[in-house]
């Protein structure tokens, strides 16, 4: 478990985190968001120990990474934004060197590194020198050495910087796999990836956290109304009348005619209510079937836009 | 700690600069080597030794410029500062790590006190007790070129002042016999000093009445010091530079005389400046 506690990190006169507050509780993946500059990489440097907080604290396990740091850091694999990696080695004298470093020995030590070679799949550049190997391949053994000593808690920043799609799908297979015996931080400024990945997100701006849910709770929490996207086939005037009747619809607005002989209806409808079961009957009562129903919650890009942009939080 | 010497010796053998350090510093030994002992037939190998004491201004900062510095340009400095290794073993793993490149280098030249064997009788207690000194002396001159590398993150910057630290330290002698010994200029130095020790305080700190007291009691001290015992300002500034002076350690040793007092003064002199070393990375953080 992580918490985070008033969490304060000064450069001079510049406030780079600003009393920060937050838990994540065994086994849980949390996302972290928001625009370059924004805190994020901060926020990590300090829960892994690379850098000391201005005020506050933070916690592993119930251990303070200031005043244990040794203890502390035994529990946290960290893989940070620019991959700590030694040109000269090749990736197995390098990751001999991680596990060497966090104190892995013995058979667990062998078993652990053929796995998370396997896991990570680098076993085949294993003899290579980590200069000459691509970017992807170079993020991939950074993750290997944040694995190394299977740590209870992961701090992954940007972890799928500068890998291909096929890459980002893995790595984001493998992070998912990893959730049931790890507590996993993870950074990003890519929407899909978080929402992917995370069970809660929290979207820091300016050193601030102004957001903090679910990604599914923070699409519907962050609007004053429900709209559903509709394609009903019949004439447009009816149609509209019999929606305007059903209770709890606030407005319903066409879209014009995309298939001959239907009708595109936004409807926007009280956030308490679900219309949808109300709207079917009635709509089958006039027979006015229904070819399509989607419903048109904000997407994380909207969120983001919307949080990072706005003066006030809402956490 | 042993995981940090060991990546560091690999990483000296994997790039050149281990090579380079240990082919500089192999070949002034030989070179000198030939021209006072095989030239001259001439047993006193320890001359060879007090030679080339020079060679070092070049070879350390060969050895030391990459050790912290490189980390933190490479941002591989996260890796080990974030590993639950405690910022001493870091610090010491890289100052041992470049001490036993230096003390192979040493063992290997020590084939040249073989050959004289050959030739006829030497006097091993005198090149022993000077390898001693000679190691010693290197590793308080490698313990500063670490601390200044852990100052910047370029090499290059971390070489040129190494060599400038260390050329100063070889002066240091030399400087000091042609300042001024009278009492006046004693106390101005002294002052000078109060002042600077107060004005780090103050950096350190940012607490004006702390600093504030330690200079009026740097000042009070010297009033104090001139009213008991004036003379006590008589060559203070040579004194206190003698401090520094690494190089007339060496001149026991360049003679044949094992002491125990300059073998406490580089061991303590190291000492200082791998403490000073952590402080740096420990600073860092707090910034």
């Amino acid at each position: 478990m992580i918490e985070v506690k008033n969490l304060t990190k000064r450069y001079g006169q510049h406030l780079a985190v600003d009393s920060i507050n937050f838990t994540v509780e065994n086994g849980e993946i949390l996302g972290f968001l928001g625009p370059n500059g924004a805190g994020k990489s901060t926020v990590m440097n300090i829960l892994t120990g690379y850098i000391s907080a201005t005020d506050g604290q933070a916690l592993i396990n119930g251990i303070d990474v200031l005043e244990q740091p040794e203890e502390a850091k035994k529990m946290i694999g960290y893989l940070p934004e620019f991959p700590p990696l030694y040109g000269d080695m090749t990736v197995t004298e390098y990751l001999n060197f991680v596990a060497d470093i966090k104190n892995v020995t013995g058979s667990e030590r062998k078993n652990s590194m053929e796995k998370i070679m396997d896991l990570v799949k680098i076993a085949d550049v294993r003899g290579r020198l980590i200069k000459n190997l691509s970017k992807g391949y170079k993020q991939r053994v950074g993750l290997a050495q944040a694995l190394i000593g299977n740590p209870e808690v992961l701090i992954l920043d940007e972890p799928t910087v500068g890998l291909d799609p096929n890459q980002i799908i893995e790595i984001r297979k493998l992070i998912s796999s990893l959730r049931k015996h790890h507590t996993i931080i993870l950074s990003s400024h890519i929407l899909p990836e978080v929402n992917a990945v995370c069970e809660r997100i929290i979207i820091i701006n300016k050193g601030k956290i102004v957001a903090s849910d679910t990604p599914e709770n923070l699409s519907k929490g962050l609007v004053d109304s429900s709209r559903l996207n509709l394609r009903i086939a019949g004439q447009e005037k009816q149609v509209l009348k019999a929606i305007n009747e059903i209770e709890g619809v606030k407005q319903a607005e066409s879209q014009g005619s995309r298939e001959p002989g239907t009708v595109d209806v936004i409807v926007e409808a009280d956030p308490n209510v679900d219309i949808r079961k109300p709207l079917f009957n009635a709509m089958s009562r006039a027979s006015y079937p229904i070819l399509m129903m989607k419903s048109m919650d904000m997407t994380l890009e909207e969120i983001f836009l919307q949080v990072t942009t706005r003066e006030e939080g809402v956490s | 700690m042993l995981a940090i010497i060991k990546k560091e010796l690999l990483t000296y053998f994997k790039s050149m600069t281990g090579y380079i350090f240990m082919a500089c510093l192999l070949f002034f030994v030989g070179l000198f080597f030939v021209l006072s002992n095989l030239m001259m037939a001439s047993p006193q190998y320890i001359d060879v030794l007090s030679n080339i004491t020079f060679v070092f201004l070049l070879v350390v900062p060969i050895l030391t410029m990459r050790l912290i510095a490189e980390e933190a340009r490479q941002k591989t400095d996260q890796l080990l500062l974030t590993s639950p290794l405690s910022l001493v073993k870091i610090v010491l793993g890289k100052y041992f790590g470049a001490v036993l490149v230096f003390l192979l280098t040493l063992i290997i030249s020590f084939i040249y006190p073989i050959i004289l064997t050959t030739m006829g009788s030497i006097n091993w207690g005198e090149i022993i007790g000077g390898y001693i000194g000679f190691f010693l002396f290197g590793c308080a001159l490698i313990a500063v070129g670490l601390f200044i590398s852990s100052t910047t993150e370029s090499q290059v910057i971390a070489a040129v002042v190494t060599f400038s630290a260390l050329l100063l330290l070889w002066f240091i002698d030399a400087i000091i016999n042609s300042l001024p010994t009278d009492r006046t200029s004693g106390m101005i130095f002294a002052a000078i000093l109060a002042a600077a020790i107060a004005f780090i305080f103050y950096m350190a700190t940012r607490n004006w009445y702390v600093s504030g007291g330690i200079l009026l009691a740097g000042v009070l001290a010297i009033a104090a010091g001139y009213i008991i015992k004036p003379s006590f300002y008589s060559g203070f500034i040579a004194r206190v530079l003698n401090w520094f002076s690494l190089l007339s350690r060496y001149d026991d040793f360049a003679m044949g005389i094992f002491s125990i007092s300059p073998i406490i003064y580089y061991i303590s002199f190291a000492g200082v400046f791998n403490f000073l070393t952590i402080r740096m990375l420990e600073k860092k953080r707090w910034s």
